[in-house]
C-alpha cells in the first residue's frame, strides 16, 4: 500500500507523461502482492478521489468515479452492476485507470478523457479542442421538439423540418433532434476543422449521417452563407453560439480554457457577436414565420431585444424566453413575421 | 338433451384414448374460490338475489354466465346418473363427459370472478419497485440484491420493460436500497402483492459459526401515475444540480449530472445520478417522484375505501411481514396465504414459480373482494 503510493505519486508528480512508464508499471505489478490491497472499483476510486482532492482537482469524487466506471464498461459508478465493484481489476484495467488519472491531473475535463459523453440520450464521440455540450442545452434540444410537436398539428404531415445549425461542434444539437425527428433534415455548420469532422464521426457512428449535410463555413464572413440557399428556406435556424463575454475569458477554468477551443466560446465584447450574425443572416434563409431558437447568457435576452429593435428591417422579433433548470434565462425563442 | 349427450358420448369413443384423465385446473391449496360457489353458499344466494331484484339487467354478461352455470350444473348433476349405468362403456362416457362439463362449470365460476371483481384504477399501470434492506446488516444487503435481481429476472420472464432508477451497493457486494421502473402488460396487477417486508433465514456469507440468522428486506410497489392520473404543478417543484451556483452554461463544465428533485407541498425528496446526461436523470427522478406521490394519494383514498380487507396488498401493507425464505429447510412461505413452494433456488430466479405464488395470492385476493362484495350487497 505504502509503496504503490509511492510508486504512483513519483509517476503522477514526476515531470510531464514519462514515454514507457507502462512497461516497467506493469511488469512489477503482479509481484508485488501488497498492490492486491488496492484492487477493486470501490477502492480506487476513493484512492484517486483522495489524490484529485489532495492535487485540488474540481469534482474529484466523480471524475475518478467516472474513470474506474469506464474502464469497467460503464457509464456510471451508479450503473455498475455491483459484482464489478468489489471485484480485483486486472493489471491492465488498472493501468489503465492510472493513465486517464493523469489526465485529469492535468486538468483535462472528464469528457475528453473518456473520449464519449452522453447528450439527449445519445452516446456522443469528445475530442479535444471541440465544445463539449453542456446540460442545459439538453434544454435547448426539448423547447424545439416541444415546437415542432405543437405545429406539424397546424401545418399537417408535409415531410419533416427543415433546420440549419450554426456551430454544430459535436453535433450534439443537430444529432439529437434528428435522432428525436425521424423526418427532419438538418444542415450543420461550423467554422472549425475538428469539429466538422466530429460531428461527421458522430453521425456515421448514430447512422444518421442520410439525413445531414456538414458544411464547413465561417458564417462571421461575408456572403460566405449564400450557397445555403440552395437548400431552400429553412424552418429553423438553431444555435448554441458562442456568448461568453471576453473580459469572462480569462476566469474560465482551466478545463475550459485550456482544453476547449476558444472560437466556440469567446463572444467578443458583449458575447454578442455570432449572435448578431446569426440574427442577420436568418430572415434570409427562413421561411416565413420560421424561428430561430439560441441558448444565450443570462444577460442576452434583454440586449437582443434591444438590438431587434434597432433593426425593424430583419422583421424578427423575441417572442419568448426560456430559462433553465437553475432558473437563468437562457434559451431565445426569434421569430420572422411578414416579409 | 339426452341424445346431445350421446353423441358427444359416442364422439368420446371413437377418439380412443385421446382424452386423459380430467385434470384440475384449479390447484390444490385455491379452495376458497370453490367455497363460495357451494350450493347454497353465500355467492349463490348473492347472484339469485341479484337476479330477483332485476339488478344484473344492466350486467348482461353476468346474467347470462349465472344462467349458463346453473344449466351446466344441472346437466352435470344429470349426467352423474350415467355412472350407475350397468354397461361399462356407458359409465366410461360418463366419466369423461364429467370432465368436460366440469371444465367449463370452472370456466364459468372464474368468469364471473372476473365480472364481479372490480378491477383496480393502476392495474394496468407500470410501477416503481424499491428495495430496502432492513434488519441483520450485511446480510440483510446482501438478500436485497438477491431479491433485486430475482424481480429482474421475473420483468424478463413476463417480457416487462425493466430499468433500474438507482442502486445504492453496500462494501461486499450486497444492496442497500435501489428502485427500478417496471413497465407492460398487467404489471402493477402482479407485482401489488410483492409490497411488504420479506425475510430470510440461513447461514450467511458471513457468517463464521455456521449459525443461521434472520434477515429482513422491504419492498414497495409503487403504481406509475399517467399524465391524467396525476398533474403536479411545476411551480411546487424545487430542482437541485451541482450547477446551481455560478453562471452555468458555457462558463462552466461539471460532469456531475446527479439531479434532486423537491416537492415543495410535501417534501417527499427524488434522486437520479445513474445517467451521465443531466435530463435522463431528471426524467428519471421525476418518474419516481411522481410514483410517490401518487401512492400518497392511493393510500389516502384505499384507507378510505377497504378498511376491512385482510390482504394487505399494495403499500397498504408495507410494514407487514409477508414472506420467509427459509434456505435450509429449502421453502418459500407466503403468510398471508399460508402457502409454502419447496424448491428455494427456482424460485429466487424469478420464474415460473415466483408466478405462481403471484397467481394465489391474486385468486385469494380475489376472493376476498368477492367476499366483500357479497357482505357489501346483502
Amino acid at each position: 500500500m505504502e509503496l504503490w503510493g509511492r510508486l504512483l505519486w513519483a509517476l503522477l508528480t514526476g515531470p510531464g507523461r514519462r514515454a514507457g512508464i507502462p512497461g516497467w508499471i506493469s511488469s512489477s505489478w503482479q509481484p508485488h502482492r501488497p498492490l492486491a490491497g488496492l484492487s477493486s472499483a470501490t477502492e480506487l476510486v476513493s484512492h484517486w478521489t483522495g489524490v484529485f482532492e489532495k492535487r485540488g482537482i474540481p469534482e474529484a469524487r466523480v471524475s475518478s468515479e467516472y474513470i474506474v466506471a469506464h474502464v469497467l464498461g460503464a457509464k456510471t459508478f451508479q450503473s455498475l452492476r455491483p459484482i464489478l465493484r468489489t471485484q480485483p481489476l486486472t493489471p491492465q484495467q488498472l493501468q489503465c485507470i492510472q493513465e486517464l488519472s493523469s489526465r485529469r491531473l492535468q486538468r483535462m475535463p472528464v469528457q475528453y478523457i473518456l473520449g464519449e459523453w452522453d447528450f439527449h440520450g445519445l452516446s456522443l464521440k469528445m475530442v479535444p479542442p471541440v465544445f463539449i455540450p453542456r446540460p442545459e442545452t439538453e434544454e435547448l434540444v426539448e423547447w424545439v421538439l416541444e415546437e415542432v410537436a405543437q405545429r406539424s398539428h397546424v401545418v399537417g404531415a408535409r415531410g419533416g423540418p427543415l433546420i440549419l445549425e450554426v456551430g454544430c461542434g459535436s453535433g450534439a444539437i443537430a444529432l439529437s433532434l434528428l435522432s428525436e425527428l425521424p423526418q427532419s433534415r438538418v444542415i450543420a455548420v461550423d467554422k472549425g476543422e475538428a469539429a466538422i469532422s466530429l460531428t461527421r464521426e458522430n453521425a456515421q457512428r448514430l447512422r444518421l449521417q442520410d439525413r445531414i449535410w456538414i458544411v464547413h463555413i465561417d458564417v462571421t464572413l461575408e456572403r460566405s452563407w449564400t450557397h445555403l440557399l440552395s437548400w431552400g428556406p429553412m424552418d429553423l435556424v438553431i444555435s448554441n453560439p458562442p456568448y461568453i463575454f471576453h473580459q469572462d475569458m480569462e476566469q474560465l477554468a482551466p478545463e475550459i480554457c485550456s482544453y476547449e477551443d476558444p472560437a466556440a466560446l469567446d463572444g467578443g465584447e458583449e458575447g454578442m457577436d455570432i449572435i448578431i450574425h446569426i440574427l442577420a443572416l436568418a430572415p434570409q434563409l427562413l421561411k416565413d414565420s420560421g424561428s430561430i431558437f439560441l441558448e444565450v447568457d443570462p444577460r442576452h435576452p434583454e440586449l437582443v431585444s434591444s438590438w431587434l429593435q434597432s433593426r425593424p428591417d430583419l422583421n424578427l422579433s423575441l417572442v419568448a424566453v426560456r430559462r433553465d433548470f437553475c432558473g437563468r434565462s437562457r434559451f431565445l425563442h426569434i421569430q420572422r413575421f411578414g416579409p | 338433451m339426452r341424445s346431445r349427450l350421446l353423441w358427444g358420448a359416442a364422439r368420446c369413443l371413437w377418439a380412443l384414448g385421446a382424452t386423459g384423465p380430467a385434470r384440475r385446473p384449479l390447484s390444490c391449496d385455491t379452495p376458497p374460490l370453490e367455497e363460495l360457489f357451494a350450493r347454497d353458499g353465500s355467492l349463490r344466494t348473492f347472484l339469485e338475489r341479484q337476479a330477483g331484484s332485476g339488478a344484473l339487467v344492466s350486467r348482461p354478461q353476468l346474467a347470462s354466465a349465472a344462467k349458463l352455470l346453473s344449466e351446466k350444473e344441472g346437466e352435470l348433476r344429470e349426467i352423474e346418473h350415467l355412472l350407475r349405468d350397468e354397461n361399462e362403456d356407458l359409465q366410461k362416457l360418463a366419466e369423461n363427459e364429467i370432465a368436460l362439463c366440469q371444465k367449463e362449470i370452472t370456466q364459468l365460476k372464474q368468469q364471473i370472478i372476473l365480472l364481479l371483481v372490480p378491477s383496480e384504477e393502476t392495474d394496468e399501470n407500470d410501477l416503481i419497485l424499491e428495495v430496502t434492506a432492513g434488519v441483520g446488516g450485511q446480510e440483510a444487503m446482501l438478500f436485497t440484491s438477491e431479491i433485486f435481481d430475482m424481480y429482474q429476472q421475473y420483468a424478463a420472464f413476463k417480457r416487462w420493460h425493466f430499468e433500474t432508477l438507482e442502486y445504492f451497493p453496500s462494501e461486499i457486494g450486497g444492496l442497500r436500497h435501489a428502485t427500478a421502473s417496471i413497465g407492460g402488460s398487467e404489471a402493477y396487477k402482479h407485482m401489488k402483492f410483492e409490497g411488504g417486508v420479506h425475510r430470510v433465514q440461513r447461514v450467511p456469507k458471513t457468517e463464521k459459526q455456521g449459525r443461521i440468522h434472520t434477515s429482513t428486506m422491504t419492498v414497495a410497489i409503487l403504481p406509475q401515475p399517467t399524465e391524467i392520473n396525476l398533474v403536479i404543478n411545476p411551480k411546487d417543484l424545487r430542482t437541485d444540480t451541482k450547477r446551481a451556483s455560478g453562471a452555468g452554461g458555457q462558463h462552466v463544465n461539471t460532469t456531475d449530472s446527479a439531479v434532486r428533485i423537491v416537492h415543495l407541498p410535501t417534501g417527499v425528496v427524488s434522486e437520479c445520478q445513474q445517467e451521465r446526461s443531466q435530463l435522463k436523470n431528471r426524467e428519471m427522478a421525476m418518474k419516481k417522484l411522481r410514483a410517490k406521490l401518487y401512492s400518497m394519494h392511493l393510500e389516502e383514498e384505499t384507507s378510505k375505501r377497504y378498511n376491512a380487507r385482510k390482504i394487505q396488498i399494495g403499500t397498504k401493507g408495507r410494514s407487514e411481514k409477508i414472506r420467509t425464505y427459509n434456505f435450509p429447510q429449502n421453502r418459500v412461505t407466503d403468510h398471508r396465504i399460508n402457502k409454502s413452494l419447496h424448491d428455494l433456488e427456482t424460485f429466487m430466479q424469478g420464474d415460473y414459480l415466483l408466478d405462481e405464488l403471484v397467481q394465489s395470492l391474486k385468486d385469494y385476493a380475489d376472493y376476498e373482494s368477492l367476499v366483500e362484495i357479497i357482505s357489501q350487497k346483502v
